[in-house]
């Protein structure tokens, strides 16, 4: 190689060495101006985003499957503060269609990025699909408008809308009262409230994840799965609960009473079938409860108020003396109209004197001095084991939130008297909740055997379905008991011919009527009503509990709660597909 | 002068050298190229596919939100009170509970609704495919192989 080559050599090497240092000195500059570190923190945020993926709360279904508790999608509609290309446009398209105030949004449209602290401002939140479906009309129809050369073409560019889930309750206020409601305006601390939703809150819920999503494609690793809350099957049949519903809005209307309830219930397994109340509301607006619920006013009466019940309680005492063999069904009683406890007078409701009467005639008559006799027989003592057995002295553990009981007063309480052992055998100066007396008196239908009252069927999780199983609480009278009051009862409706009566079916039944507590002594002008009756007879498949709060038409729960009960019955039998007594016993025989 | 006589004889000429470390250089800018641009395809497709994922999964999302509000607009319009209304508007009226006509159909017994199935007992899905179709030549011949004792015993038993 001679001189010339290599000179021409180190020439070219010179000149790519001093580009290299160029080019290496420049990088080094740019990397060391104050704009530069600007440009490193912003790009940390086109690495990724890291969210609170919150899952999709789970659904609740009536036992046929229908949809009472789902989830709708709404939007949220916010600007984009580093895409904004026109604000007048968007200020003006956000007002014409969303509502919103022109000043306001111009004013939040022309607001500057600030690096990455303000980027998005949330305009509206919840707004339907219908405004979602214009604003994209109003996008589409700019984008393909013909403009002229001079013209400028209008742009939505910045406004964007992001869909999600709002709870919604499609059957609106039928069994409102047993699905509570979730807070949805609160998207981030939103919480169930009453009912199942408050109950089963957080497995409605579901766990919440933070979830870093790279921008880089390179850099996904693996797709978070987060699974929807878990979904629950009731076990109440919506055509069912709002017949129950309607009956008791007709029986409020009809009797003048302040408010209603009727519980159905299954007495076999506990489920709870149709639960109606008043006053109820649509959960899908339930920022209105205040005014729905003023005061005090319970949100489910069933299972959170207590109220003397009156003579329906005559069966759980008539069910503990019979169990414990102080009485029996042909004992004979002799009514002379009063009897003293304790210092104290006990009458009849009519203040008669009904002369010899069997239990049957005793439970036909409602006589609270024989049931005053039954219990003074009894003993305080056993009396109360019995009231405890059948769960009088605690919550009935029923899968509903705001479930509460009042205590009950015991033999050796400073506020036990010795005459509230005779008040308390015919249901006064004792206080019960509709679903403790239902589950109670379940266990006269279900042959001594007290079920666990409960609204959840079914919860489906991760795509398979468990079924909850019905919970025994206890035992509190034997098999043959049970079965031996029935027939009282059933004799006793029919002997009076009670309007409670429905032709085709065997029912076993008790009226009750209540006088309600002042702070001035008992009244008698207005009362509680109630009615307690099941079927059919010999093989129960429900239990009806209905209690009318203050009728204005009658005071007494013959009058009054014991139609009721007839009408939802009749209706129930179809709606349960129980066909009448001759239908079924011929067909059971033929199964032999 | 003997020695140097004979390595001369063995040098190789000079444009032959430089042919032969223009060809190394070649070779291994060849080989960098070509890692080079199996890397670059691999990455471009695993990127692809990655923000194919991402769509997907977007997709999935959308369609979620979408069943959920279509479901809750079924039950809007299926509600206890619109049908109610409907059935009115349609002058239906309630049915009398005492006209009701109960038929016995032997063996019925209704049955719970079920809106998922019971925990254990997923099926394996069966293959709608024929194994023929999916199986490869060496499956195809591994398998017959193994049935041949088979067939030969089946044959003979077959020959009176």
């Amino acid at each position: 190689m001679n001189n010339t080559s290599w000179t021409r050599y180190i020439l070219i090497l010179l000149i790519f060495v001093l580009l290299s240092g160029g080019v290496g000195v420049r990088m080094v500059s740019i990397q060391n101006i104050p704009a530069a570190q600007v440009i490193l923190e912003n790009s940390k945020n086109l690495v990724g985003v890291t969210q609170t993926i919150y899952p999709e709360r789970g659904s609740i279904y009536d036992s046929q499957g229908r949809l009472l508790a789902g989830n709708e999608t709404v939007y949220e509609v916010g600007l984009d503060l580093r895409s904004i290309a026109q604000p007048e446009t968007i200020a003006a398209v956000a007002s014409s269609v969303l509502g919103l105030d022109y000043s306001e949004t111009l004013v939040h449209a022309k607001t500057e990025a600030i690096d990455n602290k303000k980027l998005y401002i949330v305009l509206d939140s919840f707004v339907e699909k219908e405004k979602i479906e214009q604003l994209e009309l109003i996008e589409d129809d700019y984008e393909n408008r013909d403009i002229g050369r001079n013209e400028t073409r209008p742009s939505l560019e910045g406004l964007i809308w992001t869909p999600y889930n709002k709870r919604s309750y499609p059957e609106g206020d039928v069994a409102a009262n047993l699905l509570g409601f979730y807070a949805f305006l609160d998207r981030r601390d939103g919480r169930g409230y009453y009912g199942v939703e408050e109950s089963y809150n957080d497995m409605l819920a579901g766990t919440p994840k933070q979830v870093y999503t790279p921008f880089d494609p390179q850099k996904i690793t693996s797709v978070e799965d987060i699974p929807p809350g878990a979904s629950l099957v009731l076990t109440i049949d919506r055509e069912i609960q709002a017949m129950v519903e309607d009956q008791l809005a007709e029986a409020i209307d009809w009797s003048g009473a302040e408010s209603g309830t009727i519980v159905v219930y299954n007495p076999e397994d506990g489920s709870i079938i149709a639960m109606a109340t008043t006053p109820r509301m649509d959960p899908n607006y339930y920022w209105t409860q205040g005014e729905v619920f003023p005061g005090s006013t319970p949100f489910n009466r069933p299972i959170s108020e207590t109220y003397e019940p009156g003579s329906v309680f005559k069966v759980i005492t008539m069910a503990s003396a019979l169990d414990a063999g102080a009485v029996k069904p042909d004992t004979i009683f002799t009514d002379t109209g009063s009897i003293m406890v304790g210092g104290s007078t006990i009458t009849n409701w009519n203040y008669g004197a009904w002369g010899d009467q069997d239990m049957t005639g005793c439970m036909q008559h409602s006589l609270n001095v024989c049931l005053t006799w039954i219990a003074t027989q009894l003993g305080a003592d056993r009396f109360y084991t019995y009231l405890k057995n059948f769960g009088f002295d605690r919550n009935t553990g029923i899968d509903l939130g705001g479930e509460s009981h009042w205590p009950l007063k015991l033999p050796g309480d400073n506020q036990w008297y010795e005459v509230d052992l005779a008040t308390n055998s015919f249901g006064q100066g004792i206080s019960v909740t509709p679903i403790q007396m239902a589950m109670a008196i379940g266990a006269v239908a279900n042959e001594g055997r007290m079920m666990a009252p409960h609204i959840v069927k079914a919860i489906i999780i991760d795509g398979h379905q468990y079924e909850i199983n019905p919970v025994i609480v206890g035992n509190p009278i034997k098999a043959e008991t049970a079965e031996m009051l029935t027939r009282m009862l059933v004799t006793s409706l029919e002997e009076e011919s009670s309007i409670a009566l429905v032709e085709g079916y065997t029912v076993a039944g008790k009226t009750g009527t209540a006088e309600i507590p002042t702070p001035f002594g008992y009244t008698s002008s207005v009362t509680n009503t109630s009615f307690v009756g099941w079927g059919p007879a010999e093989d129960p498949k429900f239990l009806v509990y209905v209690w009318l709060e203050k009728p204005s038409i009658s005071i007494w729960g013959s009058e009054v709660a014991a139609p009721v009960f007839s009408k939802v019955v009749q209706n129930l039998v179809v709606l349960m597909d129980i066909p009448p007594d001759q239908i079924r016993l011929q067909a059971s025989v033929e199964d032999r | 002068m003997k020695t140097k006589n004979i390595i001369q004889a063995y040098k190789q000429a000079p444009w032959r050298l430089q042919l032969q470390w223009i060809g190394i250089f070649l070779l291994i800018l060849v080989s960098i190229a070509a890692i080079a641009g199996v890397y670059l395809s691999l990455s471009g497709k695993a990127a692809v596919t990655g923000r194919r994922i991402q769509k997907l999964e977007f997709t999935v999302s959308a369609l979620e939100l979408e069943i959920n509000d279509l479901a809750s607009q079924l039950a809007y319009a299926s509600s206890a009170r619109v049908m109610s209304d409907r059935a009115k508007a349609l002058n239906m009226v309630q049915r009398d509970p005492a006209q009701a006509v109960y038929l016995q159909v032997p063996g019925y017994s209704p049955e719970s609704f079920v809106l998922a199935p019971a925990p254990n007992v997923d099926k394996i899905p069966s293959p709608s495919i024929l194994p023929e179709f999916t199986s490869s030549l060496w499956d195809w011949l591994a398998e017959q192989l193994t049935q041949l004792p088979d067939s030969v015993e089946s044959t003979q038993e077959a020959q009176p």
